[in-house]
């Protein structure tokens, strides 16, 4: 059975180690499938995932807490009758040991949840196999990030959310464009046309800091030293490394991007976000303060795709960086 | 004093207050005329509301409009100021266990741009540290911090995490990056427990697993030693337990009076007043005394009034159950001019207006309260509290006001109104409600009216 997940920290390892098919929903064909009639101020990432999940009544969704959109998505495929639905609460906070008990707390629910769903028992031995391969392909996709074209390096990491298998990106032509990174939150198949207009304007992505790019591919596991169970090693690989947005503080997430902003000269910051989502839209001033580089807000709109006026203002962005 | 209840402009409280002073008045140290807030804190709203006509009123008032001056005039004094962010209920019942201590809720700055008319510019001012109109009026509490005009700047900052609104946990975080240290404190999303699972009951008639109850409790112990650290004294459970009577003791007034107002015949105290009267609940206005006083006085006008068989509204007032705080006040005058009045509320704190369990370790039933937040949990559970009360005060339509750019009402509103109109049978529209709504009052208006026509149309059927 297919179970789809709305967040890169809920681990697919997991999910493998109990016999089922984990699938980033972001990187589903066909996801998110339109432009759906949505009230005011909700985030149409988080309509899709409802959607999605009403559509697949055979597969199941694990939507997340990282954001009120999707908590209250999940609330709403609930009341339209979704069965095979989870919501796994990720912790907001991580910086006492409340966050990992509340990570480790929720896998184990998640687990009795795939056990209901026909899953398997997970044994040790095959969640640090599904562990160990998952590691190896995400650090052969981090090493590919910095020389990889934007599109290919989007295409391979989606390939890694639906399969886990490694797909090796395309290699990036050199160039003498722009160095930007994209920073913010589902970046998705649709989209991509976004980083051809780019190349097309003169500047390229060096840093995709999208839930789909780089920073996806951050859980570690520390297994090698020893003795440490892997479900240990699960949970603190997961919980230890998670890079984004709705962290309080989300001091993590700057650190992250601190180094890498400066070692790929990053001359100026598109914020991708989605209509409603005030998570990522409330960072531009602080990117601005913090990196001191330009930030265009740049937003996903109902429909997919590059909208003229958005275009627009990306170009003359481009334009201003010249 | 006793005047026949009816509700007062700004300029007729003028002669009203004249004439209770002549008549022998005594008022708190906050006391006085309600126009010196107009003249001294430029809260121009005030001359476009209509207020309750009583003694019990004006103090309600002037305890409301002189928070930040109290405030000023406690850190003045040597007291502790705690700014407690989102959690609506539960971190002050620690924070006045503690002597010395004062804490109240930075959110309150929502309702700044509505009382002072967007004369203070705190919207425009949020809108350039880079919080824009996308988000809820809560974004005026940012430049509140930064100008210091309002309320003094807290020497703790504490805030919930996790499952809060994402506007308001970006401006928290924006507020930190601007220089004010949080503690964050982590709320899970409650959940029903599974099977299987050791299920604790809470206030309101939830239940939550005992593994986010234990969660939460960790958790308050430690915002615990924070607060006991600022005071330099000893949170023990039981300076704790005492905390809890006390706030109890606030509850226990708000449920009589609530009871009393939304279940009379017809409305004894205006839906303005109750709006403010149920607020205190939250942080006592920051004074959980005063609070006290303040909500003996107005429990004894209502029943006064109901004894007399006096009232603000006639009988034939449509029964309204209003969901969630509106961002302009003026909004609950227009409410009962329409034809409508209060039969039950949910202004989003309704867990700080259950008692808090007093035969449980203190910590144990802070937690519990906390988990009872009608806005961590699944819709579907607010929902059906709203359901519940809307059948037992007879309520004959649901009002669910939207604030404008608050995440948490793009979706919960959808719920709330299926739930409603399937399980309750009653009308149900979601309004939304700008800070100052005046240039919106014609559709504000009509939408309204329709909605208090139809219920009273309904009753012939």
């Amino acid at each position: 059975m297919d179970v789809f997940l709305t967040s890169p920290w809920i681990p697919p390892e997991w999910i493998r180690a109990h016999g089922l098919q984990p699938r980033g929903l972001w990187a589903a064909e066909h996801f998110p499938g339109g432009a759906w009639p949505i009230s005011a101020g909700v985030c149409a990432f988080a309509e899709a995932a409802v959607r999605f999940a009403e559509a697949r009544t055979g597969a199941a969704v694990i939507f997340s807490t990282a954001c009120d959109q999707l908590r209250r998505g999940f609330d709403a495929a609930i009341l339209h009758g979704k069965q095979r639905a989870f919501l796994f609460n990720l912790p907001a906070t991580w910086q006492t040991p409340a966050a990992g008990q509340i990570f480790r707390s929720e896998l184990e629910r998640l687990g009795q949840f795939l056990l209901a769903l026909g899953g398997r028992a997970p044994s040790p031995e095959g969640l640090r196999h599904d562990m160990a391969q998952a590691s190896r392909t995400r650090n052969r996709l981090l090493e590919a990030a910095s020389v990889s074209s934007p599109r290919g390096f989007a295409e391979a990491v989606a390939r890694f959310h639906w399969d886990g298998s490694f797909a090796p990106p395309l290699l990036a032509a050199p160039s003498s464009q722009i160095p930007l990174a994209l920073v913010g939150g589902p970046f998705l198949a649709p989209h991509w046309k976004w980083l051809d207009e780019l190349e097309a304007a003169g500047a390229r992505i060096v840093l995709n800091a999208t839930e789909m790019g780089e920073r996806s591919l951050s859980p570690a596991f520390a297994f090698e030293a020893g003795a440490r169970p892997p479900f240990d090693a699960l949970v603190h690989g997961y919980c230890d490394h998670i890079m984004d947005v709705f962290q309080r503080p989300n001091t993590r997430l700057y650190s992250w991007l601190k180094p890498r902003l400066a070692s790929r000269r990053v001359r100026g910051i598109v914020l991708w976000h989605f209509t409603g989502c005030d998570l990522w839209r409330g960072e531009a001033q602080t990117l601005r303060e913090i990196f001191a580089l330009p930030v265009l807000l740049l937003e996903a709109g109902a429909e997919p795709g590059a909208a003229p006026r958005e275009l627009n203002r990306l170009q003359a962005f481009v334009e201003t960086l010249r | 004093m006793n005047a026949p209840p009816r509700k007062l402009s700004l300029e007729e409280w003028d002669g009203r207050y004249d004439q209770l002073r002549r008549d022998g008045l005594r008022e708190p140290a906050y006391g006085g005329p309600l126009r010196r807030h107009v003249v001294r804190e430029n809260d121009f709203r005030l001359q476009q509301l209509r207020f309750d006509n009583s003694p019990a009123a004006l103090r309600l008032w002037n305890f409301l409009l002189t928070e930040n001056e109290r405030l000023h005039q406690a850190r003045a004094a040597g007291h502790k100021i705690v700014g407690t962010m989102k959690d609506l209920g539960t971190v002050p019942v620690m924070a006045y266990a503690l002597p010395g201590v004062r804490a109240f809720y930075p959110d309150g700055a929502w309702w700044t741009p509505c009382l002072m008319e967007c004369s203070d510019k705190l919207l425009q001012q949020a809108e350039r540290s880079g919080i824009d109109a996308s988000f809820c009026p809560v974004r005026a509490m940012l430049p509140a911090f930064e100008n210091g005009r309002h309320f003094p700047r807290p020497d703790l900052l504490v805030c919930s995490a996790g499952a809060i609104c994402d506007d308001f946990s970006t401006i928290a975080q924006r507020l930190e990056h601007l220089g004010y240290p949080i503690f964050w404190w982590e709320i899970p999303r409650r959940r029903h427990p599974d099977f299987g699972e050791i299920a604790c009951p809470l206030p309101g008639n939830l239940a939550a697993p005992k593994t986010q109850v234990d969660c939460v409790r960790a958790e308050l112990q430690r915002v615990g030693q924070a607060l006991a650290e600022l005071a330099g004294e000893n949170l023990d459970d039981d300076c704790l337990a005492a905390g809890i009577r006390a706030a109890n003791q606030v509850r226990q007034r708000l449920d009589s009076l609530r009871r009393l107002v939304y279940s009379a015949p017809a409305a004894p105290l205006p839906a303005l007043e109750m709006l403010v009267a149920e607020m205190l609940a939250i942080h006592f206005c920051s004074d959980r005394d005063e609070t006290i006083a303040v909500l003996d006085d107005l429990l004894a006008e209502v029943q006064s009034r109901a004894r007399r068989g006096q009232f603000v509204l006639g009988p034939q007032a449509a029964r309204i159950f209003w969901v969630n705080p509106v961002a302009d006040l003026r909004a609950m005058n227009l409410l009962e001019e329409l034809g409508g009045r209060l039969c039950g509320s949910d202004f989003m704190f309704t867990h700080a207006l259950d008692l808090i369990p007093e035969n449980l370790p203190p910590l144990e039933a802070l937690a519990r309260a906390a988990l009872a937040d009608p806005m961590i949990g699944p819709a579907s559970d607010r929902a059906a509290r709203i359901v519940r009360e809307c059948q037992a005060g007879r309520a004959e339509a649901v009002v669910v006001s939207r604030i404008p750019g608050a995440s948490h009402c793009a979706r919960e509103g959808e719920i709330i109104l299926e739930m409603v109109r399937r399980q309750a049978g009653i009308p149900a529209i979601e309004l939304e409600i700008p800070p100052v709504s005046d240039a919106m009052r014609p559709s504000l208006a009509s939408r309204l009216q329709a909605l208090v026509e139809t219920a009273q149309a309904r009753r012939s059927h």
